[in-house]
């Protein structure tokens, strides 16, 4: 299980997928044969191609490689990009003092702090308007009353759905969310309807 | 006993009264197993109301009182509070505003932030210049111009730090120093967004710049002059209606729009209405639910006998509702009102009675 993948990259190199020797055999004896060989192969496109020994002529009289290939400049930018981007150049996790870091352990805390004193603020202000809301339905719910109404009739009705939810249940002007600053137009003061 | 009904008390709030239907099949019931209808009505329902009601009305000398009567809550009440008309119902709105800011930032927020930014900086990759900008363009030009006035710091808003130069463990800021105020940061951010440099590559003169239109500032003349009518003051906090209504031979009181609801009406319907011709209809508003949010009880003031009503008490619930735009206007309003105000919580605390304020202080927001 300990075997990495580095491992085997020799493996491969020692098995070449392409049989060289088997193309250099065919190209320099062309014979009928093998012509017929390869006509009759069923594995044609396994076998190389049939000028490959011009290659390693070309590399050895320019010696440019793979520069030779004109490349786009984006693309040259890109990889460079990519290469700073690796994991080998990426900074490495912060590295701390034993007083820098008890600090940074300080600052971590308060903002735990800051952040649970805030829910908690919202916690109790929705228990407080959840309890008023209970009281006064309560209350209407104790409540004879408008008229001749029997005991309780306001609260039945207060609590029924018809017609709060759907299409037009909350209008779209509410879905405004807080900005840090105004509107040029803060507040439409001359809204008509 | 007193545990049995103590525990059968949740269950029996929530029991027929609630809904018609199953009102309707559980009053045979009742009426089969007791001969007095109205006595029968008070025995089973657990309702304070009715109980005080029936108890003095009709003692009922031979049965002892049923377990459901034991349950009903023991509130202190006039003699005269099961009547239903020694109270007048009403129904009151409270139009707020929601807030259209954020609150304002915590010295110690904005510090935490700027903080994180410079952690961030210390762990992200370095900016690559030429893969964001092509060489010598004139954006490449700006960037150049920028970057060298921010001492080669790529990122606009954490001040003079490197991360990865000689100094770049000390990230953290001196006490006094104003560099993570969110009012320096939105300056920064302008000075950079302006054009330096003109689309053939030459630098800008500075007297030839076209400064950046700076967001619009957080109080506004409202906010400064102290318009209380206006609602485009205290932007960051909600803001409540109130209007005064004329009291004979006493001081103006201040209060939420209100009305009595007739028997034809509920409350939402009475609510909107009420809204309506007190502060005209050129409001956007919207109704947040039919449920009242907040109620305030006036008592009834009982002659000395302890039976009659000698000033009819009220019971005002009230219906939260939210203005979206437009502005209150209560010339010809049917109810008398005379002025009206929008205010934060803390400015209504000072201006409504105090005994009016904690009756709806509990639906309030801090914010």
């Amino acid at each position: 299980m300990s075997l990495s993948l580095s491992s085997f990259r020799g493996l491969a190199s020692r098995f070449p997928a392409r049989p060289t020797s088997v193309t250099a055999m065919a190209t320099t004896a062309a014979s009928p044969i093998t012509q017929c060989l390869r006509a009759l192969s069923t594995t044609a496109s396994a076998l190389a191609p049939l000028v490959p020994s011009k290659k390693p002529k070309k590399d050895t009289t320019k010696k440019a490689g793979r520069g030779a290939e004109v490349r786009d400049p984006k693309m040259i930018n890109m990889l460079s990009h990519f290469a700073v981007l690796s994991p080998k150049r990426i900074p490495p996790p912060l590295r701390m003092g034993r007083n820098r870091h008890l600090r940074h352990w300080t600052i971590h805390r308060a903002w735990l702090l800051f952040r649970r004193r805030e829910r908690e603020a919202r916690e109790r202000t929705l228990m407080r308007q959840y309890q008023s809301m209970n009281n006064a339905c309560e209350e209407l719910r104790l409540t004879a009353g408008p008229g001749t109404r029997d005991e309780g009739y306001l609260y039945r009705v207060a609590l029924e759905k018809k017609g709060i939810y759907g299409l037009y249940g909350v209008p779209i002007e509410y879905a405004r969310a807080q900005t840090d600053t105004p509107a040029k137009v803060a507040w439409d003061h001359d809204w008509k309807r | 006993m007193m545990s049995v009904s103590g525990r059968g008390s949740a269950l029996l709030r929530s029991s027929h009264r609630v809904c018609t239907q199953c009102a309707r099949s559980a009053t045979p019931r009742i009426i089969a197993a007791r001969p007095s209808p109205a006595f029968q009505l008070a025995a089973r329902r657990c309702y304070a109301a009715e109980a005080a009601a029936a108890a003095p009305s009709q003692p009922p000398p031979s049965t002892p009182p049923p377990v459901t009567t034991t349950t009903t809550t023991t509130t202190a009440r006039p003699a005269t509070a099961g009547d239903p008309s020694a109270y007048r119902i009403k129904s009151g709105v409270i139009l707020t505003r929601p807030p259209l800011l954020t609150r304002d930032q915590t010295p110690f927020e904005s510090a935490f932030y700027l903080y994180q930014k410079r952690l961030n900086e210390r762990l992200t990759a370095p900016f690559r210049r030429p893969f964001y900008y092509k060489q010598d363009t004139a954006l490449d030009l700006d960037f150049g111009i920028k970057l060298r006035e921010r001492h080669g710091v790529p990122a606009k808003d954490i001040g003079r730090y490197n991360p990865r130069g000689r100094l770049g463990w000390n990230d953290e800021l001196l006490v006094g120093s104003t560099t993570s105020d969110p009012a320096y940061v939105v300056d920064r951010l302008l000075a950079d967004a302006e054009v330096r440099v003109s689309e053939d590559g030459e630098p800008i003169a500075p007297e030839e710049r076209v400064p950046v239109e700076a967001p619009l500032q957080r109080r506004t003349a409202a906010d400064e002059t102290g318009d209380v009518r206006r609602l485009d003051r205290a932007m960051d906090r909600t803001l409540y209606l109130v209007v005064r209504r004329e009291v004979e031979g006493g001081e103006a009181v201040w209060e939420f729009p209100a009305g009595q609801v007739p028997t034809e009406e509920t409350l939402h319907k009475t609510a909107r209405r009420v809204l309506e011709e007190t502060a005209g209809v050129n409001m956007n508003t919207w109704f947040v639910g039919r449920v009242p949010v907040a109620h305030h009880m006036i008592k009834p003031v009982v002659a000395e006998d302890g039976a009659s009503v000698v000033q009819r008490g009220e019971k005002i619930f009230f219906i939260k509702g939210r203005i979206l735009a437009g502005q209150a206007d209560l010339a010809g309003n049917k109810h008398g009102f005379t002025d009206f105000q929008w205010l934060t919580q803390e400015e209504l605390e000072a201006v409504l009675p105090e005994k009016y304020f904690r009756s709806v202080r509990g639906m309030m927001d801090p914010r």
